[in-house]
């Protein structure tokens, strides 16, 4: 796995170990950001640093693990309810005539909306690169779900952010006839009979 | 439509009366703070209404008596196929993945997320009956029929993260529908002249002039507890 280092600027105390220990100079800039271009990965600097202020952060990470539908089901039975909750919490608010009844409910809107967001990463919306992310951002796209929604939002979010999960292509051998799936990226070579690339054609799914 | 039908047993919430036998230690089903009737003046059936955990302030419906109870209950929870989301869940997805890209240090990415989390909660359904008793309604059906469902289920196919989500989901919901309650009670007295906090992690709830020094429910430092300003301030 890949990492890349960052600075947690609130917690450096500016001992500038750091810049003692890197091999490449990505700790010394001016603006306190290490430079995620010079940077090599090495942790050096996060292990030296007196202050704990370095992470070493992922630059890839793995599929998330897969929910099994009944989990779906049942966690999309509270995520729907604890919605309504939310919104009818801020309703309440609105019509509040006491200061008391408003900061509870202000405090119910922004506690049921933690909860909420808890109920959905554990749903399968764990990761920004997943999978399913990505199809939810193409559904926006292609498919808005309200007529003023911001599909230039969606879109730019599909650009910027890697799918960490590759599409997967049917291909079959015209040599042997065999059928099978081959991830986008990996090689092209037929399991049965060792055909490789002009003798294999993608099928549809 | 498609149905969770389920019995099963679980541990009786509720402490047993007086003639169910002697119970000497209350424990807090938010925090774990214990009552020790050995170690105290006054028995926990005794205490005035206005007791509540010293630690969290959850209630005394929340305590939950060391000699606990068996109890079948039956699970009934009907959902449409396929999910198609809600407008107000899809923006709690988009700002969990906003969470998601500031824990990655993805800045621009968070703020993209967040506008759409933004634009997407004030597009939210209206709700209709807007009145404290549908509140109740609404948390104590998650307390007893929603929860219970998909932990017994995240029990019996061991996925832990999901269990997780209930354990403390359920904590934070508990303590929700008791502090409606206290309100309704008091007609909000227990809130004047005092400060409301929500910890900007798990969403547990406390009243108090400061926040706790440890999250009772995600154990987070009193710092991750924001707290909620009046009509005026905001
Ligand atoms: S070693 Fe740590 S505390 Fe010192 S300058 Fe580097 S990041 Fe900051
Ligand atoms: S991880 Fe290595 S290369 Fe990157 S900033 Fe730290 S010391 Fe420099
Ligand atoms: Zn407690
Ligand atoms: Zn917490």
């Amino acid at each position: 796995m890949k990492y890349k280092a960052v600075r947690n600027i609130r917690l450096c105390t500016k001992d500038c170990l750091c810049l003692y220990v890197c091999p490449t100079g990505a700790t010394d800039t001016e603006n306190s950001i290490i430079d995620v271009n010079k940077c090599i990965g090495c942790g050096d600097c996060a292990k030296a640093c007196p202050s704990g202020a370095i992470s070493m952060v992922p630059q890839d990470y793995p599929p998330q693990q897969s929910k099994e539908a009944s989990i779906l089901s049942l966690s999309h039975v509270l995520t729907h309810h604890k919605a309504r909750q939310e919104q009818l919490a801020k309703q309440l608010a609105q019509t509040s005539s006491s200061d008391e009844l408003y900061r509870l409910m202000k405090a119910f809107e922004k506690s049921i909306r933690l909860v909420n967001e808890d109920i959905l990463r554990e749903s399968g919306y764990m990761l920004p690169q997943s999978t399913q992310v990505h199809d939810l951002l193409k559904t926006w796209i292609q498919d808005p779900p309200l007529d003023d929604f911001p599909r230039d939002i969606a879109q730019k979010l599909l650009d910027m952010i890697p799918c960490n999960e590759l599409p997967v292509k049917r291909y079959r051998c015209k040599v042997c006839g065999a059928i099978f799936e081959i991830k986008e990226g990996e090689e092209l070579i037929c399991p049965i009979c060792q055909a490789t690339q002009d003798q294999l054609e993608i099928i549809d799914f | 439509m498609s149905f969770y039908e389920n019995d099963y047993t679980i541990k009786e919430r509720r402490t047993l009366d007086k003639e169910g036998g002697v119970i000497m230690r209350y424990v807090c089903s938010i925090c774990g703070y214990v009552y020790d009737e050995s170690q105290e003046q006054v028995a926990f059936s005794q205490l005035p209404d206005s007791w509540v955990c010293p630690i969290c302030k959850a209630d005394q419906s929340l305590f939950v008596g060391e000699e606990k109870e068996k109890e079948t209950i039956n699970l009934d929870v009907s959902w449409n196929d396929p999910i198609v989301y809600s407008t107000g869940e899809e923006a709690a997805i988009c700002s969990n993945l906003a969470r998601g890209c500031e824990k990655q240090y993805k800045d621009e990415e968070m703020k993209l997320f967040q506008m759409l989390s933004d634009y997407l909660t004030s597009k939210m359904e209206e709700e209709t009956e807007i009145n404290l008793k549908t509140m109740e309604q609404m948390l104590q059906q998650d307390l007893s029929q929603h929860y219970p469902a998909l932990h017994h289920q995240a029990e019996e196919i061991e996925d832990r993260g999901t269990q997780r989500i209930c354990v403390w989901g359920e904590k934070v919901t508990s303590i929700l529908h008791s502090l409606l309650m206290r309100y309704q009670q008091s007609q909000g007295r227990f809130l004047r002249d005092t400060d409301i906090w929500v910890c900007s992690v798990c969403g547990f709830v406390f009243v108090g002039d400061n926040p706790p020094d440890l999250c009772p429910v995600c154990k987070v430092p009193a710092w991750k507890f924001e707290k909620i300003e009046g009509r005026e301030q905001s």
